[in-house]
């Protein structure tokens, strides 16, 4: 080769050199500035008095750690249990915590830490503390136990007076403003290694539209992107990462179903949706339509459920009801998406036949809700779906996925809810944000996150 | 070609691995891609016999014998060949329930089959309608294989990139004990153990394993070095810890906590102190580069011999490269890495540089350098990694470097000595 064949290569690597970034080893320090929607008045993993959501759990992860975690494949890991083991039957779960393990405020976790702390999560459990373990025991089996123990709200925390609370997470409170600012600092002794920031500062009650303006403004790093907002922003030529489907919107119905006759209009107002033009035209492709509570990959049929809409047989199921009530839909007040939805479905409605006035009030006969995914095993996401619309509880003798299909078709068939599509989350990023690690549920590791570039 | 069903993986699982016969290597390798491509069908077969006959009788229950029409259609990542086999199983296993697929326009009932998946399983789901009646549904559930695929990329015209090891854990460095035309005794360091294995009857086996332990957690984006010594096997250095082994078998690994510096190399005698709570060196030396006995925090480092002195790179943790040469430190902005490595060869000036660097897609590459004076000249193509690198460290004799990455696709971390090929 020589000479010339070296130059030819010298010549194309200072071409390259121009657009390359010069680090590729995660830096430690900076402070992360991200917003979210939601603003909570509580930090307690386990306040059910706070609605659930992705945000939510993510806020939460950063400052408590779970015994146990999900990765993307739906297994079980270990975080603050190291071991675990369950009795035949799955009655009786034990699990072994991880040594040298403390609490933000130097207190070491035990086995009675962890499960006070559960007995607040759980407490319809029976839940024992022994030498190095804890123990958990069931009245019936519970194959799913570890999956539960795996969400967020059994995220281990030390409750002090006042309704103070610290965890074992990979980052302290250092000023919380309930509802409005949140500010974390990286936990140096943390056991699973101090994450790269240094610190973290959430601004909390942004609406879509001032979160991409924070960013765009430079006050941002991370910001959460709508939907409906993914495509443009990407477009747009922001950084944009978005979640496999992971939140259910559905019209749910305040009571159950009251007669033949009520059935039948519940019917007809599911077939009147016009799911492909909503998702098309309000959500910007964003949104899976869905007949299935679970979104396909966690199930892996949600397709059997139809998703078209069928005017005519809408209005002949809607035509062998002599009186059609006129019902509410009702959707929150400060959801710009779940507004147009609402008035997009309520005008399909009446091309059936129906009677639809959307309301925000709080009482009303059907309303427009996101649920978003409980877990990524089916059967407790599907749980947490029952227990979330007032379903019963769905039975399910074994894992086989024909039990899960047809415990997901009993609930359907209640007629309590209408599933329409399956959203993701997104979230847009800036420049300086590296090593952004996401799980398929949208679940940060902000602990694995660095900063680059220019930012301090 | 891939032969998944075959766990075409040059280590993993370690009972069956399969490596090239140090006489006829090629042709070894052409049987074993000949055998794995004659076999592939029959294990295919073989594979998804279960589940078909299992949906097959779901399906048969419901619709009897008869005339039915079949439709697959697939929602999965299984591939078309897949699909065809499957569906060419599913119709033999019908046929003997007395289930047999015609034109739908023939048929008493039609059959939609839809291979789909969740995150665990392959679910197979039919769709069956009957006349005007409703429809039924059935469905079979699968697991997913884990075998994981490795795909030898092309070889590079001047860096070789030999697979050497993977595994799901984090590989932080690997150490060459014996080896003839290829490795045959290896040691793998991650964040807990120290593991041997020997290259034995056909495949790897674990020889021992010689636990690390340490009192205070890890850093994140760890770092560890692995050093053969003449009196003893190996010492490792990690975050706040050193270990060493014994001299006598069986081994043993007596680890302390130590802020002990790090050798840099093994051909120049200097010192890193490495911070015990994070992946970089602290920029103290020792015993230092002539009169300079700090430079920045740097990630890495590697040194070129003058006639006269030594010049040492450090890669720091603002991106740049400081040279220092006992006398200056002089910064350079390359654009490379964090991760560098020296190489005494029998190629053009006699000593390189390799030196990682960031692509799209968190998929790194390492190229080879060279430093006639002051600035880099390049001396070799890039040579493509399939995620993104996390150590690169020049092997004990010198001439050759152990670059591990993490796979972007499968998660594991791939090991890999990177020697140099003059000429091609």
């Amino acid at each position: 080769m020589k000479l010339s064949g070296w130059h030819r290569l010298a010549v194309s690597s200072l071409l390259l050199g121009i657009s390359a970034l010069a680090e590729t080893r995660p830096q430690y320090g900076g402070t992360l500035r991200t917003t979210t929607r939601i603003a909570p008045s509580s930090l307690d993993p386990a306040d059910r008095t706070q609605s659930d959501s992705l945000a939510r759990r993510n806020l939460s992860s950063l400052m408590f750690d779970t015994l146990v975690v999900m990765d993307n494949r739906g297994r079980l890991q270990p975080a603050l249990a190291s071991s675990w083991k369950t009795e035949p039957g799955n009655q009786r779960w034990q699990f072994w915590l991880r040594r040298g393990v403390k609490f933000h405020d130097g207190s070491p976790l035990t086995p009675e830490a962890a499960a006070a702390s559960l007995r607040v999560a759980s407490p319809g459990w029976s839940i024992l503390a022994a030498v190095d373990s804890v123990i958990i025991e069931r009245d019936s089996p519970a194959p799913d136990l570890g999956a539960e123990l795996a969400r967020a709200r059994n995220g281990i925390a030390k409750r002090g007076p006042g309704g103070s609370v610290t965890g074992t997470g990979p980052f302290h409170v250092t000023d919380w403003q309930a509802g409005k600012k949140l500010m974390l600092a990286a936990e140096e002794g943390y056991w699973a290694g101090r994450p790269f920031l240094d610190a973290i500062e959430i601004e909390m009650g942004k609406n879509s539209r001032d979160q991409l303006i924070a960013l765009e403004l430079d006050k941002a790093d991370v910001t959460e992107v709508a939907p409906e907002q993914s495509h443009r922003a990407s477009t747009e030529g922001r950084r944009v990462l978005t979640s496999s489907p992971i939140e259910l919107m559905a019209l749910v119905f305040a009571r159950d179903r009251q007669s033949t006759a009520d059935g039948k209009l519940r019917d007809a107002l599911a077939l009147s949706v016009d799911r492909a033009s909503i998702g098309s035209v309000v959500l910007q492709g964003a949104g899976e339509p869905s007949g299935a509570i679970l979104p396909s990959w966690v199930s892996g049929y949600a397709f059997v459920f139809p998703t078209e809409q069928n005017l005519s047989r809408a209005g002949q199921e809607r035509s062998e009801i002599r009186q059609v009530p006129s019902w509410t839909l009702g959707y929150d007040a400060g959801d710009a998406l779940a507004r147009v939805i609402a008035e997009r479905i309520a005008l399909n409605a009446r091309d059936a036949g129906l009677i639809l006035q959307t309301t925000t009030s709080g009482s009303a006969d059907v309303r427009l809700l996101r649920i978003t995914l409980g877990s990524l095993n089916p059967r407790v996401a599907l749980a947490t779906v029952a227990a979330t619309t007032g379903i019963a509880a769905p039975k399910m003798g074994g894992a086989a996925v024909e039990e899960l299909y047809q415990a997901e078709s009993a609930m359907l068939q209640t007629q309590r809810l209408i599933p329409l599509f399956q959203l993701p989350a997104g979230y847009a990023l800036n420049s300086s944000v590296q090593d952004w690690d996401q799980d398929r549920d949208g679940s940060w590791h902000l602990e694995d996150v660095w900063l680059g570039g220019n930012r301090p | 070609m891939t032969c998944t069903r075959y766990n075409a993986v040059y280590n993993s699982p370690i009972p069956e691995m399969l490596t090239p016969s140090p006489r006829f290597p090629l042709l070894t390798c052409y049987l074993w891609l000949v055998t794995c491509f004659l076999m592939t069908p029959v294990s295919l077969a073989s594979e998804w016999a279960a589940p078909e006959q299992e949906l097959a009788r779901k399906i048969a229950a419901v619709t009897g014998p008869g005339a039915i029409s079949l439709e697959i259609t697939n929602r999965s990542s299984l591939t078309k060949k897949d699909v065809e086999q499957i569906g060419q199983g599913l119709r033999v296993q019908l046929e003997t329930l007395g289930a047999r697929t015609v034109k739908a326009e023939q048929a008493a009932a039609s059959v939609q089959v839809s291979l789909s998946e969740n995150l665990q399983s392959y679910v197979w789901v039919a769709e069956i309608h009957q006349g005007a009646g409703d429809s039924s549904v059935v469905m079979v559930s699968t697991p997913h294989s884990d075998s994981a695929v490795f795909v030898r990329e092309a070889a590079p015209l001047t860096i070789r990139k030999i697979p050497l090891w993977s595994q799901e854990e984090r590989i932080l460095d690997i150490a060459v004990l014996e080896e003839g035309s290829s490795p045959t005794h290896l040691a793998v360091l991650d964040p807990d153990k120290v593991a041997l294995y020997r290259f034995a009857d056909n495949r790897w086996q674990k020889e021992q394993v010689m636990e690390v332990t340490h009192l205070r957690p890890w850093p994140r984006d760890m770092q560890g070095r692995l050093m053969l010594r003449q009196d003893h096997l190996l010492d490792v250095y990690l975050p706040g810890v050193f270990c060493q082994s014994s001299n006598t078998a069986p081994l043993t690994l007596t680890c302390r906590a130590s802020d002990d510096p790090w050798p840099l190399s093994n051909q120049f005698s200097l010192g890193g102190f490495f911070a015990p709570t994070r992946n970089y060196f602290t920029g103290g030396l020792s015993p230092g580069i002539g009169k300079q006995t700090s430079t920045m925090k740097f990630y890495s480092a590697a040194a070129l011999p003058r006639p006269s002195y030594t010049l040492w790179m450090f890669a720091s943790v603002d991106g740049q490269i400081h040279l220092l040469d006992g006398i200056t430190d002089q910064v350079a902005r390359l654009n490379w890495g964090s991760d560098i490595a020296s190489l005494k060869t029998s190629c053009g000036s006699g000593w390189q540089i390799l030196a990682a660097r960031p692509g799209e897609n968190a998929v790194d590459s390492v190229r080879a350098y060279e430093m006639p004076d002051r600035d880099p000249v390049v001396v070799s193509p890039p040579v493509d990694f399939a995620g993104g690198i996390t150590a690169l460290w020049t092997e004990a004799q010198g001439t050759s470097a152990i670059a591990v990455s993490r796979n972007a696709e499968t998660g594991n971390y791939e090991a890999f000595r990177l020697a140099p090929a003059c000429g091609q």
